[in-house]
């Protein structure tokens, strides 16, 4: 056997050596990890009835301050599922066990992963006391934790935590309008005066978000505000978009001439398509007249959005696309295309127990 | 014994609504999904149904559609309470159009679970 021959023998055996010995570890630490599912499985088992009974109207005055850090767990798990008395059982049982203020202590943390989760389980225990930290989160220079805070700040529902969170749409760095709009969804109508305010305030980011929220509430309060927005030729077509869509979800009259006035003018595409689709959610039938002549005239997009909201308006709506169906070119085209697709929602209709 | 099966593919949840229920004196069986929840109900012959919407397999709505659908009037009749976070006015509709007795939506009150499951049960069948 020659040196190299000797060599490569030698190099074999010791990789295979390697590799038993790295299929014995994986195998160990394999065996290791399901032991210790288990384990957690077994001891999560064990709690649980102890969770259960916290919830119970007559439950005794239990010591859970000893308890298993497990119970944390558990406890943070079911916690968004309740509300009301169970909530507030539990919520008390994470401050009587020093987890609300190991948390707040973590709202300084260098990780920013700590930050997050922090400011998560503080929304989640509804933590009032802590709403100012939280603020002051909304300028992390990590995103992640800027959205933590602001969705922490929406489950607490402290009414103080609007204005910050509508600045911070405008701030550098700023938070996401969607993590903004869905925390002041749920400070819920307390939030609304500020929300009128913010339509016309100074912070530019934070107008179309108002607006737009306004409408979800389906806030009447607002009607005036919003249709002196959609009227105003001077204000940007992003907020006089987003106050017509309010308007139309909002469903009032009152904003019919404003969006009539939008829709005929020469305002901004987007505006005027805004202002169709919300005169047919509003179905006022004083914008017959306005719709079919614009579905005559304006560009093609504009036609369409005037069309389906005909259909919107009941037998009268549909009569004027009748009307209109049989003729060549854009108006005729876009009619057929309305009538065709309510028919289509109307024989969907009855399936409509399949789930989304 | 009044017997209710809870359908929920959260064990969280299924564990706790199952825990509530049985200290009002009630049988609790617990599946987790729509399919298994329907070859249930037809073994068990429930008096109520505890059923969430969003499940594998079968969803909650097409399980209760189902159980309206049965040839078996008895088991159409059972009546069912839709426990959800589908908490939208459209999703309600959809929930009673497929059938259902009453509706929950999540987060939820334990407390008013039990009111409700109580209402919906001929009256001392549950534990004061």
């Amino acid at each position: 056997m020659s040196g190299i021959e000797a060599g490569s023998l030698v190099v074999s055996a010791v990789l295979a050596l390697l590799t038993v010995l790295l299929l014995l570890a994986t195998a160990l630490e394999h065996a290791g990890r399901t032991r210790r599912a288990a384990r957690t499985a077994r001891h999560r088992a064990e709690l649980t009835p102890l969770v259960h009974a916290l919830l119970e109207d007559d439950a005794p005055d239990s010591d859970v301050s000893s308890a298993d850090p497990l119970l944390d767990e558990l406890v943070l798990e079911l916690l968004p599922q309740l509300r009301g008395a169970d909530r507030a059982a539990l919520q008390s049982v994470l401050v009587d066990r020093g987890v609300v203020d190991q948390a707040a202590a973590q709202l300084g943390a260098r990780a920013a992963w700590r930050r997050g989760r922090a400011a998560e389980l503080l929304g989640n225990v509804a933590s009032s006391r802590h709403v100012p930290d939280l603020v002051a989160l909304l300028t992390d220079p990590v995103a992640d934790v800027r959205s933590a805070a602001a969705r922490a700040l929406g489950r607490i529902g402290d009414v103080t935590s609007v204005a910050p969170l509508l600045a911070a749409l405008d701030a550098r760095p700023s938070v996401p309008p969607g993590v903004v709009g869905m925390a002041l969804l749920d400070l819920g109508t307390p939030a609304l005066p500020a929300l009128r305010d913010a339509v016309n305030g100074p912070l530019r980011a934070a107008r179309p978000v108002a607006a737009q929220l306004l409408g979800l509430h389906g806030d009447p309060g607002a009607t005036g505000v919003l249709a002196d927005v959609v009227a105003d030729g001077r204000r940007t077509p992003v907020v006089r978009e987003a106050a017509a869509s309010a308007l139309g979800r909002i469903g009032s009259p009152h904003a019919t001439p404003a969006l009539v006035a939008a829709l005929t003018s020469d305002a901004p595409l987007g505006v005027r398509l805004a202002a169709a689709q919300a005169l047919g959610r509003i179905g006022d039938p004083g914008c017959l007249d306005p719709l079919t002549t614009t579905m005559r005239s304006a560009p093609v997009p504009v036609r369409a959005a005037c069309a389906d909201a005909l259909t919107a308006l009941g037998d009268r709506g549909r009569a004027r696309l009748v009307a209109h169906a049989y003729l060549a070119g854009p108006t005729g085209a876009v009619a057929r295309a309305a009538l065709d697709s309510s028919a289509a929602r109307a024989v969907r209709r009855p399936s409509s127990l399949q789930a989304a | 014994m009044t017997r209710v099966l809870v359908v929920d593919d959260d064990p969280v949840i299924a564990d706790l609504v199952s825990f509530r229920l049985s200290r009002l004196g009630l049988d609790v069986s617990v599946e987790t999904d729509g399919q298994a929840g329907l070859a249930a109900a037809r073994q068990l012959r429930p008096d109520l149904v505890v059923l969430d919407w969003m499940m594998p397999r079968m969803n909650g709505l097409e399980m209760c559609a189902a159980l309206r659908a049965d040839p078996d009037e008895e088991l159409a009749r059972t009546p069912v309470l839709l426990l959800t976070a589908k908490a939208q006015e459209p999703d309600l509709e959809r929930g009673f159009a497929a059938g259902a007795t009453d509706y929950i939506v999540k987060p939820f009150s334990t407390r008013e679970l039990a009111t409700r499951v109580t209402a919906a049960l001929p009256p001392g069948t549950v534990r004061a």
